[in-house]
């Protein structure tokens, strides 16, 4: 019944906190560089981290009081950015339900700390809250840059609720406060909807250019075109599927052009492959899908995940490269209790195909997942957000190491003779074409 | 503390009750892969072989099995199965033998009952508590020894006459009877100073005893059941050295569990003093060599009721490894670095150790036997190390890490400035999608 995978997971878990309540799949995010944050739903949040003590890292999981959130109060939505330059702090929004008896009233806290010096610090940003009352209940709290004005870009909040709108919290400066705004404003694709978003991505592309793409609870995905300097929607497409749309996620990944391919046999191989921008749309009951290529073919070139119907409702999706090829896999969480790694294969012919790589179980069902560096080496650690905790899993270090050892070997190798010692700048900049190079050669 | 959540594990049915000492690792069939012995109250023996969810081997014995062994005990090359039921009936089972005879005549059906036999029954003192098939005495070969709950410890050792063709000539004799002053939980064995091996118990209050093997000074005199070595109080005095040790112990009657020989690793030959490691119902840990030293200890909130060994990291040191009756797991190396975890139901019964579960080898697994008619054995425990760390850390162990980094110009203990360039080695041109 299960599928097989291919290959062992490159995973080893490192650590694991059992949290007092059970969490949901809006219930993870990042707060800043290397801590994550996690709303369990009595109310508590837990801030994760690994803590570096004598020459040592442990992790540690330690809860957060936030304050103004009543005892009574079960947490929906949490989410966290950093503000977009040139102002400073970290923001952290969390929606709750508080339930005393007669009615459940949904609230809206945001949190930043406007004191300077304590923008980042989570333990002060806790205790300065905007209480804003919710007319809906909320879904998932979302976060993405906007451009307002000339270029000048502000990171705001998008709310989703079961009134069929998403709503948009924007920063005020001159009050030093967030405040709704109409999202029409900023995000004409995301004004009339045809249902309860459940979930909802936003990808700036090139060309102050973005693509939105959301699913909604009657399994209706939208996606759309945008040009950020108006905003305009330049093309919006909507398809529907059969059950609840649990995640959408756009991502891009690296195709080999199929018409010119005999042309241009003679250049790089980099420089043959083109980016193309894809759409992962996992629902509740169906398979989870890719609409490849949308900025060009909108939602008609369709691709399966074979068998990630068989674990159950995907819950949490997440497209990273985790083997350092410089192309990305998917991952899907399910409540199956199973994580899958999925790879796209480009088929000479085809549109390519997307291949189960790996499977890891778990003991309870998958909500959310992040992958991101907490360990502050360099190595992202691929954090999961389950049903009973917090699972923190790392590359196994060892053969990590290695493939460090032989790109730096590598790289050295590549550098002018003549110049002994460059700055790091000057690396930073000519890294691309030594990485790529260098993926097809040693690609683990 | 460091917490982990292990998953891949089987389910094993076992409908039974068991005592915390009726279960074993070991290899039962003598073809270098482990199995799982397990004895029950009612007299059945099991062996579990890889992941079959039911028995490979059932045997019935006499009386309430409390205790099984695995182990060369007739010192014939060979191990065999060994069974001690509270009345006092030992069993062996040669394992190797039968199954050798069920495939030859390749009737699983038609086995009759004589392969179902033990090869090997005897009558000794009743009420055992635990047993230890091991070399107690340096002699090279293995000796029987049987823990009793009425705090009386006695050695066995096989014996039959040299032209004996068949085992029914065979018989245990008695070697020695030590008596203590408190119950003991546990029988092992550690090198002492010199390097020879010592029989040590545990004694209540985190305390230990070191049974001295008398035989080996007076010549091979061999007593039989009749005449037991040693009675009254001086050879008792002389033969049992007790030792206690310090901490904060609250209740000193608080059952204690002990286990030695704990591998330190290949290097560490020089040093002969073997490691053992103690544990009490009241939740103290300690890690101690046999000069009385105390390397670590740990006090922690659960009951712990079990006390293994198990090399984790395939470093070749052995982790200690302390179960409660809640599941509460804990893994301990040399260095006090402690990884727990926790199994979700209540345990009857813990052990760890190798075992062959899948893919035909051997690997470090523990096993729990639960409440609810189950036997699991989580078979994928390794851990590439044991203290959490990243990847900078590993990297500086590499010798040639340090000339690279100088050869880009990057100084190795510019954290932020090696965070950036591994970032980009490993992730190149990725555009950072922050969300």
């Amino acid at each position: 019944m299960l599928p097989d995978a291919k290959e062992p997971c490159p995973f080893v878990e490192d650590s694991f906190s059992r949290f007092p309540s059970q969490s949901n799949i809006y219930g993870l995010c990042q707060a800043g560089e290397q801590e994550l944050l996690a709303a369990t739903l009595k109310g508590k949040v837990v801030c994760f981290k690994y803590q570096d003590l004598q020459q040592k890292i442990r992790p540690v999981a330690k809860e957060v009081q936030f304050t103004y959130i009543p005892v009574d109060a079960e947490i929906v939505s949490i989410d966290s950015f950093i503000k977009s330059p040139p102002n400073r702090g970290l923001v952290v929004g969390i929606t709750f339900i508080k339930d005393s008896g007669d009615k459940a009233t949904p609230f809206l806290n945001i949190y930043c700390d406007y004191e300077p010096g304590s923008e980042f610090n989570l333990e002060s940003i806790a205790q300065s809250c905007l209480n804003l009352e919710l007319q809906f209940t909320p879904f998932q709290l979302y976060h993405t840059e906007a451009q307002c004005g000339d270029d000048c870009s502000e990171t705001v909040f998008l709310l989703s609720g079961h009134d069929q709108r998403i709503h948009l919290y924007k920063e005020n400066a001159s009050l030093h406060q967030f405040e709704e705004q109409p999202v029409e404003r900023l995000f004409p694709e995301l004004h009339t909807l045809p249902s309860n978003v459940l979930w909802l991505d936003v990808l700036s592309i090139p060309g102050s250019r973005r693509l939105s793409a959301f699913g909604c609870q009657n399994g209706c995905v939208g996606l759309a075109q945008v040009d950020q300097r108006g905003p305009e929607i330049l093309q919006s497409w909507r398809i529907q599927h059969d059950s609840p749309v649990s995640t959408v996620l756009l991502f891009p990944l690296f195709h080999q052009p199929e018409q010119r391919a005999d042309q241009e046999m003679t250049n790089d191989s980099k420089s043959q492959q083109i980016k193309g921008y894809n759409l992962l749309v996992t629902s509740t009951i169906e398979i989870a899908v890719v609409y490849s290529d949308v900025e060009q073919c909108g939602l008609s070139r369709v691709l399966c995940l074979s068998e990630s119907d068989q674990c159950d409702a995907v819950l949490c999706a997440l497209a990273v490269d985790i083997d350092f090829d410089g192309q990305k896999e998917v991952l899907l969480g399910t409540y199956g209790q199973d994580l899958l790694c999925y790879k796209f294969q480009p088929i000479r012919g085809t549109e390519g195909e997307f291949q189960l790589l790996w499977r890891r179980s778990f003991k309870s069902p998958l909500l959310s997942i992040i992958y991101l560096d907490l360990t502050g080496d360099g190595l992202r650690e691929l954090a999961i957000l389950t049903l009973k905790g917090l699972h923190i899993l790392q590359h196994s270090l060892t053969s990590t190491a290695n493939l460090v050892i032989k790109r730096l070997a590598s790289r050295v190798a590549a550098l002018p003779a003549v110049s002994q010692v460059q700055p790091i700048t000057e690396q930073d900049s000519e890294e691309n074409p030594a990485s790529a190079k260098e993926k097809t050669s040693l690609g683990t | 503390m460091r917490s982990l959540s292990y998953v891949e594990r089987v389910s094993l049915d076992f409908t039974g009750t068991l005592f915390p000492h009726a279960i074993c690792l070991g290899d039962a069939d003598n073809d270098s892969l482990n199995e799982l012995v397990v004895g029950d109250t009612s007299g059945k023996l099991y062996i579990y072989k890889n992941d079959d969810p039911r028995p490979w081997i059932t045997r019935s014995c006499l009386g309430m099995l409390t205790c099984v062994g695995v182990g060369d005990v007739c010192n014939k090359g060979k191990n065999f199965v060994v069974a001690v039921g509270a009345e006092g009936w030992f069993h062996a089972f040669d394992i190797s033998a039968a199954v050798a005879k069920a495939d030859s005549s390749s009737q699983q059906e038609g086995v009759a009952w004589d392969e179902q036999k033990p090869s090997f029954t005897q009558h000794i003192p009743a009420n055992t508590k635990v047993i230890l098939i091991s070399d107690i005495d340096g002699d090279g070969r293995s000796e029987l020894v049987v823990g009793y709950t009425d705090r009386v410890v006695r050695a066995f050792r096989w014996e039959e006459p040299s032209d004996a063709a068949d085992q029914s000539c065979g018989q245990l004799v008695l070697l020695k009877k030590w008596l203590l002053e408190g119950q003991v939980d546990s029988l092992s064995v550690n090198p002492g100073s010199e390097g020879l091996p010592e029989l040590m118990v545990s004694q209540p209050g985190c305390g230990y005893a070191i049974l001295l093997c008398s035989w080996t000074q007076a010549g091979d005199a061999e007593p039989d059941e009749d005449t037991p070595a040693c009675t009254g109080g001086e050879s008792l005095s002389r033969d049992v050295q007790l030792h206690l040790t310090t901490g904060r112990i609250h209740n000193k009657n608080v059952s204690t569990h002990l286990i030695g020989s704990i591998s330190r690793g290949s290097k560490d030959d020089s040093n002969k003093c073997g490691l053992f490691a103690l544990c009490t119902l009241d939740g103290t840990l300690k890690l101690m060599d046999s000069s009385e030293q105390l390397l670590w200890s740990v006090q922690v909130d659960h009951q712990l009721f079990a006390l293994q060994k198990l090399d984790v990291t395939g470093d070749g040191r052995e982790e200690v490894v302390a179960c409660a009756w809640d599941g509460q797991t804990y893994i301990i190396d040399h260095n006090r670095m402690v990884v727990r975890f926790q199994f979700d139901e209540n345990v009857n019964a813990f052990c760890a150790g190798q075992y062959a579960c899948k893919e035909g080898k051997n690997s470090p697994c523990l096993v729990y036997v639960s409440f609810n008619h189950k036997i699991y054995v989580y078979w994928r425990v390794e851990l590439e190390r044991m203290e959490p760390t990243n990847l900078q850390r590993v990297l500086e162990q590499c010798p040639e890490y340090k000339a690279l980094l100088h050869k880009l110009g990057i100084d190795a203990n510019d954290t932020r400035a090696v965070r950036k360039l591994i970032g980009d080695l490993l992730y190149g041109d990725t555009q950072s999608r922050t969300d």
